[in-house]
């Protein structure tokens, strides 16, 4: 069975710093594959093992896939291969775009068993390429997965919905779009990082035209803040507690 | 000026057509088995058949928006909803976006939604000839005062089956929370030694009728407590009256799930801990401390 895990390049949100003015800096952020993403990479590998079968990363976006340094980091944790279109153009797509693309790569590796996403990007989390990946593939599509099992030529999957769970029957090939909580993605050992380095990438590019932006960004700003009233107490416990405790009985 | 027509799209009862009173001058919907509270004109679609998902009807909603020359459509932000949106967005060509504001000026339409896990707001112009967006709770005021034209049209589609079968239907394990609703809310955080330890934050909640949250590593890292009580951008946003924050250092991808709260209070042994540059009033110190003295106090 052939699994394919889609992951995303996004810059590391930890060091993405705001100025006063509320504008972004990246200067130090560097691009790491996507938090919710390790979930997709996580199952592919699981059920390629149960199934003896193989599990191969797909990512499509900007130069930040060019970097070896990503590259081995998306290997080190579990997949076989990982194929990627990488293009300066490709920098801000939109999940249509995304999705187009990545149908596209889909095209070009010879067939899939399943289609594995995260709950979303770190970046955008629109949490839709997995969902308009399906429709454009025109096969079975689910999002918030929390379980997959599959059998032969089929999967089951659990689904979380607000206060049920959905157990459902796919058929393959699907596109599923798992929760962030379906699995612990592992922590790369120093072998697995070593063996990364020898795993193929391949470099593929757009067969047709990749469509036009959807969406037109006109700005990206910090949230204005709150104004608080910033009391904090810092010194005697007992003091402390005394006066956010009548604090909170006058709320 | 407002638009003159928006679409909702309702998996079950919503509010959402009342939310889209306040921005346009029509508004229809296309929902399932009953019409949609709010709407002028809704399109029936039958109740999916035992073992089929709504979500099936995608290319038929997909195919009634496009005949009827739908501009923006609009869905809720629940789980078959989403879906929904994607897959009946790239039937339309369009990006579906999680919208946190929403504005009309000059007839243009302006969306919010949130980048880099809540660091940032984008404000953006919808290039595709449709606009599809997820809506999250709250971010469209229900205009209460018309309660729409009510005109109601039948649709006889039958799902698309894309041969997914529905086997069982369980309820979710554990406790049902709707924090959403909740007035006060207790957030609780790393600075817990222990899963035990949690009680002191359930009796602090239990005494000022609050619920209790955490932040995402108690709930996805060494799952103390269930999902639905996890805060941040991927998991709840709230609009409390009041949010104690204990142990909680305040990172951005939290605080964007609290930081409408009316009130907010921390408690954190770190002095330099980003929260409290968010808060009304806060504790430097130990919980471990601090919590029983203040059950106590109160």
């Amino acid at each position: 069975m052939r699994i394919v895990a889609c992951v995303k390049a996004c810059p590391d949100t930890q060091d993405i710093t705001a100025a006063p003015d509320r504008t972004l800096s990246f200067e130090r952020a560097q691009f790491k594959v996507g938090t919710y993403d390790l979930n997709a990479i996580e199952a592919a590998r699981a059920l390629a093992d149960e199934t003896g079968g193989e599990a191969i990363g797909l990512s499509v976006g900007g130069s930040a896939l060019a970097s070896s340094k990503l590259r081995k980091d998306v290997l080190s944790r579990g997949l076989d291969a990982f194929n990627v279109i990488c293009d300066d153009a490709y920098s801000e797509l939109d999940s249509y775009q995304s999705a187009a693309l990545l149908q596209d790569a889909l095209g070009q590796l010879g067939g899939y068993d399943l289609v594995l996403c995260g709950a979303g990007s770190s970046d955008v989390y629109a949490q839709q390429v997995g969902n308009q990946l399906g429709a454009l593939l025109g096969v079975p599509t689910l999002n918030n997965v929390h379980k997959v099992s599959v059998g032969s030529g089929k999967a089951v999957v659990e689904r979380l919905l607000e206060s049920v769970v959905q157990v459902i029957e796919v058929p393959l090939p699907a596109v599923l779009s798992l929760t962030s909580a379906s699995n612990i993605p592992r922590i790369p050992s120093m072998k697995d990082i070593l063996a990364a380095g020898k795993k193929p990438v391949n470099q593929l590019s757009a067969s047709a035209a990749v469509p036009q932006a959807r969406v037109e960004v006109k700005s990206v700003l910090a949230p204005e803040q709150q104004s608080r009233q910033l009391d904090v107490y810092d010194g005697d416990v007992g003091a402390a507690v005394a006066k956010l405790a009548s604090y909170l009985k006058a709320l | 000026m407002s638009l003159k027509e928006i679409w909702v799209v309702a998996t079950g009862p919503t509010d959402l057509a009342k939310g889209a009173r306040g921005l346009a001058e029509k508004v229809n919907a296309i929902s399932f088995g009953a019409s949609l509270a709010g709407a002028d004109l809704t399109l029936v679609l039958p109740e999916a058949p035992e073992g089929a998902l709504i979500e099936d009807y995608a290319q038929q909603i997909a195919d009634l928006l496009a005949a009827r020359g739908a501009k923006l459509v609009l869905f809720d932000a629940d789980v078959r909803s989403r879906l929904l949106a994607g897959t009946v967005a790239a039937r339309l060509g369009a990006s579906p976006r999680n919208a946190v504001e929403l504005g009309v000026a000059d007839g243009v339409l302006s969306v919010g939604r949130m980048a880099y896990g809540g660091l940032a707001v984008a404000l953006e112009r919808i290039a595709s000839p449709t606009a599809v967006l997820v809506v999250g709770p709250g971010t469209l005021p229900a205009v209460e005062d018309y309660p729409g034209a009510g005109e109601v049209e039948e649709v006889a589609a039958a799902i698309v089956p894309s041969g997914m079968r529905v086997l069982d239907i369980r309820p979710k394990a554990g406790e049902t929370v709707n924090l959403a609703s909740a007035k006060r809310v207790v957030g609780v955080g790393r600075g817990f030694a222990a899963e035990a330890d949690l009680e002191l934050a359930r009796r602090l909640a239990a005494k000022i009728g609050a619920e209790l949250a955490c932040s995402r590593p108690i709930a996805e890292g060494v799952n103390w407590l269930p999902t639905e009580r996890y805060i941040g951008v991927s998991g709840l946003t709230l609009r409390p009256d009041l949010y104690i924050a204990v142990g909680i250092s305040g990172q951005i991808q939290h605080l964007v799930g609290v930081n409408k709260a009316k009130t907010l209070i921390a408690v954190n042994k770190d002095k330099n801990a980003p929260i409290f540059k968010q808060v009304d009033a806060g504790i430097v110190g130990d919980l471990y401390e601090v919590l029983p003295a203040l059950i106590e106090a109160l």
